[in-house]
Parts: C-alpha cells; structure tokens; sequence
C-alpha cells in the first residue's frame, strides 16, 4: 500500500468515526455546529466592524479587510479538521504520557499524527464559516482571479497552515522536558496565533512587525499572505511557504530532540483526560 | 483459524531477551527552604534512580512469566522496555528477534500492549468502532479480522456490549474490550501490565481463564505483572521477582515457596484458653480454645510442634495450612525492605 492510500485509509476511519460522534444525538449536533459558526464570527467580529464604520483599515479596503478575515478563518477551519484530539495541542498529550498509545502503534510517529486527529464532520463549520467569508469577499472584490492566483491562494493557505502548526509543535515540545508546567504551552501559543491572526499589523514598527513574523509568526497566518495575494503589497507569495518551510524545519528538529528525550525519560505520569474523547 | 507465520522468530526459540539492562532516570530534588531557593533555580540537587540494574532475563516462546515486585521495582519500566516506549541506558532488549527502539513499527505489529490503567478505546464511540480503527491502523486483512473478531467475541463474550459507548461501561468490560482489541492483529506476545487492576473476583477469573486459553490453544507468550500474587500463581509457570531494579528471584512458585520459607498456619483446639508454648513458631493469636501460629515447614515439621503441644494439653482438634502466595511475597518485601534499611 502507497503512504497516500494508508493516509487516505486512516483518514477514512478518523471521518466515520466522527461522523458516528457528530451525529449520536440531534440536539448535541445542532449544539455543535451553531456553537462553532458563532464561535468562528465571533473571532472575526471586531475586526469587520471597524472595517465596515471606517470602510477599511488603513491600507485596506473593506472587502480585502473581509478577505483577509475569511483566510483567517479558513486557516482554523483547516487546523479543527485535521489536528483535532489534541494533536495540534500537542503538548497536552506529550505532558499527560498519551503519546505513549501513538508509540504503540504500527506506523510511523508522523503518519498517527497527521490521522488520528482528523475530524471532518465535527471540524468543518469553522472551515465553511471561512470558505463563506471569503467566497462573498471574493466577489464583492470583484476582480476575476485567474487560476495560478488561486493555485497560489491554495499554496499559501496550506502554508499558513503549516506556519500555526509548526508553532504549536515547536511550543508544545517544551513539554518534552517540562511536561507539567509546558502542558497547556502549544494551547497558549495556538490561542495567540488565533487571537492575533485577523488584524492588519500595517502601521506597527518595524521591531513589532519584525517579531511578528519571526518569534511570533501570527503575522504569516493571514495578513502577510493576504496583502499579497491582494496586491497591497509587493507579490511575493513564495514568502510565506519559504517562511513556513523554515519554521516547520526548526520544528521538526527540535520534536525530535524532544523524542530522544522522551526515549530516555518516558512520561513521569498519565492523565486520560482528553485522549480520544 | 490462521496462525500467524513464526519461522522467523530469534534463535533457540527465546522471545524475549534482556542482557545487563540498565535504566536511569533522574529526579530533581527539591529543598523546601527559603534560603535554598537560589540552588533550587540554578544548582539544582539532581538524585539518580536506577529503575533496573544489570537485568538478565530470556522468556522462551509460549511461556507465561509472571513479573512481579514491590511498587517502583521497576515493572513497568520492563514494559515500557519492552513495548518501544522506553530505551535502556546500557544493555540490549531484543524480542522476537528486534530491537523494540529501531525496528519500532514491524515490531509493534508483533506484540500486544495492555497498561490496566489505560484504555485503547475510543472513549466516546462503541467498542465497535475502536475495533474497526484497529483493523484500519493495524491493516489486518478483512477475513483475518472477522475470525479474530468471532474468536475473542467468543471467548470475552464481548458481543454483549459491543455496541455499547466505551465510557458507559464498566471497568471488568471496559478491560475484557481491551484486551480484545489488543489481540485482533494476533500478537505473538503479550505485556500486560496490571491487566485486572480493580476488577471484581469474577472479572478477574475471566480473564485469566481467558489468558491461559490464549496461551494454552494459540501458543501466545505472555508476560505480566500484577501485584495481586495468587492470581499469578494460578497462571504463570514461572515468576520472576524484582525488588530496586535488580532480579531477586527467578524460577517456578513450588521453589519460590522452598526458598524463602514454607509458611504455614497451624490452628490448636485445646480444653483451655491458655495457649501451648511451641518451639519455633509466632503465636498470631487466641479465640477461647483456639490457639493459632505460624510456622516455617522447612525447619520445624509439623509432628514436632504436635508433640509439644499434646506434651502439654488435650489437643481436640488440629488445622494446618499453606500461607497464600501474596503473605510469601509480602514477607519477602518486608525482608527486602529490612535489609535495605
């Protein structure tokens, strides 16, 4: 079997498994989809409010204000459908002792991560909450993008993507070595990135803005991209994908430390909560 | 039913095997003094835990070894060991053949995993399901999964609650689930770490019944700790003891008992409420006429203490008996705990 077809396998499983969950019960399924599209508004609220009494922000118009918020929101709904069961809040499972059930499994460390938290059914409100935004956007935007500009929107969205969860790993793997006090680290460093990640960082100083797409990359999760796939900025949409490649890299280097470690110290403790439920 | 090809198996037919196996973990320590707290940040007092020293153990194919030892002797560190969760500091583990570390993945798919206080259940899904991701994850063939499937339905009687949410059942069913689920990919070998922790007494016959079938029909190697010392003893041919990280014992349960004592309990009916003095026995008590000791068979036979106890009293009645397996082993860590202050 190809690694796409036992990917495309693994992921099949994760999906009937949740939409076995999702829809146990009429009320809870309702609960849950309203209380995500709420949820997900909600994030972006403030900022088109400001947007739309200011018809803008700055060097943005309204309608690239409510672009930029839908790639925000596409971003989560990407994250909530793929890395769901806290695999992207990795450092609870790293400081509870569950990824000892990962190392019990016949596949590569990798492959159960980037199954076992697929939740398509429950995670997609968010993604349709963004996909909507950005669809009316689109069109108020009114230019007709042609097809390389959406494959580089695709590329960058993926890379945003990327970006947030090479953060919340690169945070989460403190609890490699502090796995109590670093337990809710990538929760934090994930709940930072959502926080930030709709406003336009145009007008900060060069230091601030400098940290923001460095030590903090929150500014890689929508706005970078967004000024430049709208033109507002000069085009250069290799940036992001570079930005993430790079981040993902640090990363990927600093888990596997974090695995030797964990070979050699195991976890100290187990706590439950939160696997697979 | 199929069974699964074990011509590649290490030679001499051992499926486990750990040589001068040495684990070390380190803990900080920490002073609860004010005036400490500079060294507490900065010079920490780092104190080395030797969870296994020097460990030499082999368990041949189909074998049930039963690992037991006093809280932290370093039980589950072995599983751990032995499951690609953990490396040793110095030594090699090898089972079936590999090194559970670098050969992680063909190796997992070798054995089976249960830590009691675990669950490899989906929490908010019926059983079905998690048994459905097994099969996915573990890629086991559709026909081989339906008559492990029938087979462990069967013998766990799982088939009651199969459809139940994992969370709505109890714990006796919630472990027979695991351990089914454990043995879909048709393990060659099984670490079971504590695998009847809080059951009830019938849960526990169940699955121990259940892990004797497995072993006895389908040649399953099993290795498990319990600290529940008569549930071993009815299972396991061979025990190994472990007390701070070294292997104290190593041998059958009829030897253990030689070894470190037969103890056994001698109750007197006698005509009065004044107890015989006995030789070489601890008095444990009175009830009116009946006087009860304990004894080690080895040194003092039982006619002797008969003999002093009639030269003394009217005996009415006599009862003797063995001490159960967890007093042997509770004087054992008692001793171990003496000596080593």
């Amino acid at each position: 079997m190809s690694v796409l077809t036992t990917v495309a396998a693994r992921w099949r499983v994760q999906a009937h498994l949740d939409f076995m969950w999702m829809t146990k019960d009429l009320r809870f399924f309702l609960i849950n989809v309203v209380g995500d599209v709420i949820l997900n508004l909600a994030g972006v609220t403030a900022v088109f409010l400001l947007a739309e009494r200011f018809d803008g922000i700055g060097l943005w118009a309204r309608d690239q204000v409510i672009f930029m918020l839908g790639y925000a929101a596409l971003v989560r709904g990407f994250l909530d459908v793929g890395f769901s069961y806290n695999v992207l809040h990795i450092s609870r499972r790293i400081g509870r002792g569950q990824l000892d059930h990962l190392l019990v499994q016949p596949q590569p460390l990798w492959m159960g991560l980037l199954t076992e938290g697929f939740m398509p059914f429950s995670g997609c409100w968010s993604l349709l909450t963004g996909a909507g935004i950005t669809a009316w956007a689109v069109v108020q935007l009114g230019a007709g993008f042609p097809v390389q500009w959406w494959l580089l929107f695709g590329a960058n969205l993926l890379a945003s993507c990327a970006m947030a969860l090479a953060f919340s790993f690169l945070w989460g793997a403190l609890a490699f070595w502090a796995p109590v006090a670093a337990e809710e680290m990538s929760s934090r460093a994930v709940g930072f990135l959502y926080q930030l990640k709709a406003f336009p960082l145009d007008g900060l100083s060069a230091v601030v803005l400098t940290g923001m797409l460095t030590v903090l990359p929150v500014g890689f999760v929508a706005w970078y991209p967004s000024r430049q796939l709208l033109g507002i900025a000069a085009p250069h949409l290799w940036h992001t994908p570079l930005a993430a490649l790079l981040l993902a890299l640090v990363a990927g280097i600093v888990f596997k430390k974090g695995m030797e470690h964990y070979a050699q110290t195991g976890s100290q403790r187990y706590i439950a909560w939160g696997h697979r439920g | 039913m199929h069974r699964p090809d074990r011509s590649v198996t290490s030679p001499g037919d051992i499926a486990v095997e750990l040589r001068e196996v040495d684990k070390t973990f380190y803990q900080r320590q920490r002073s609860e003094r004010f005036r400490d707290v500079l060294t507490n940040l900065f010079r920490p007092t780092i104190r080395e835990i030797r969870a296994l020293r020097g460990v030499n153990l082999a368990i041949r194919r189909g074998e049930i070894v039963a690992y037991a030892g006093p809280n932290g002797a370093g039980k589950s560190t072995t599983v751990k060991l032995l499951s690609s969760v953990l490396a040793p500091t110095a030594g090699t583990v090898r089972c079936l053949g590999m090194d559970p570390m670098t050969e992680r993945v063909p190796y997992v798919r070798r054995i089976g995993v249960v830590f009691g206080q675990r669950t490899e259940l989906w929490w908010d899904q019926p059983v079905a399901a998690s048994f459905e991701w097994k099969r996915v994850v573990w890629e086991i063939p559709r026909s081989r999964y339906d008559e492990m499937l029938a087979f462990v339905k069967d013998l766990l009687g799982i088939g009651e609650f199969f459809h139940t949410l994992a969370r709505q059942l109890s714990l006796g069913q919630k472990m027979r689930a695991d351990i089914a689920l454990m043995l879909l990919h048709e393990p060659e070998i099984l670490f079971l770490d504590e695998p009847t922790i809080g059951l009830d007494v019938l849960a526990k016959r169940n699955i121990l019944d259940f892990i004797n079938t497995l072993n006895r029909e389908r040649g399953v190697t099993v290795m498990l700790t319990s600290h529940d010392m008569d549930e071993l003893e009815q299972l396991a041919g061979r025990i190994v003891l472990i007390d701070r990280g070294r292997i104290a014992y190593d041998g059958d349960f009829v030897e253990l008992r030689r070894r470190f004592g037969d103890r056994r309990h001698l109750t007197i009916d006698t005509g009065t409420a004044d107890p015989p003095t006995l030789a070489g026995v601890r008095s444990t008590g009175s009830d009116g006429n009946r006087h009860r000791y304990t004894f080690d068979a080895a040194r003092t036979p039982i006619t002797t203490l008969l003999q002093q106890a009639s030269a003394q009293t009217v005996i009415h009645d006599v009862e003797t008996h063995r001490s159960r397996i967890d007093d042997v082993i509770a004087d054992i860590y008692q001793d171990w705990n003496t000596e080593h202050g």
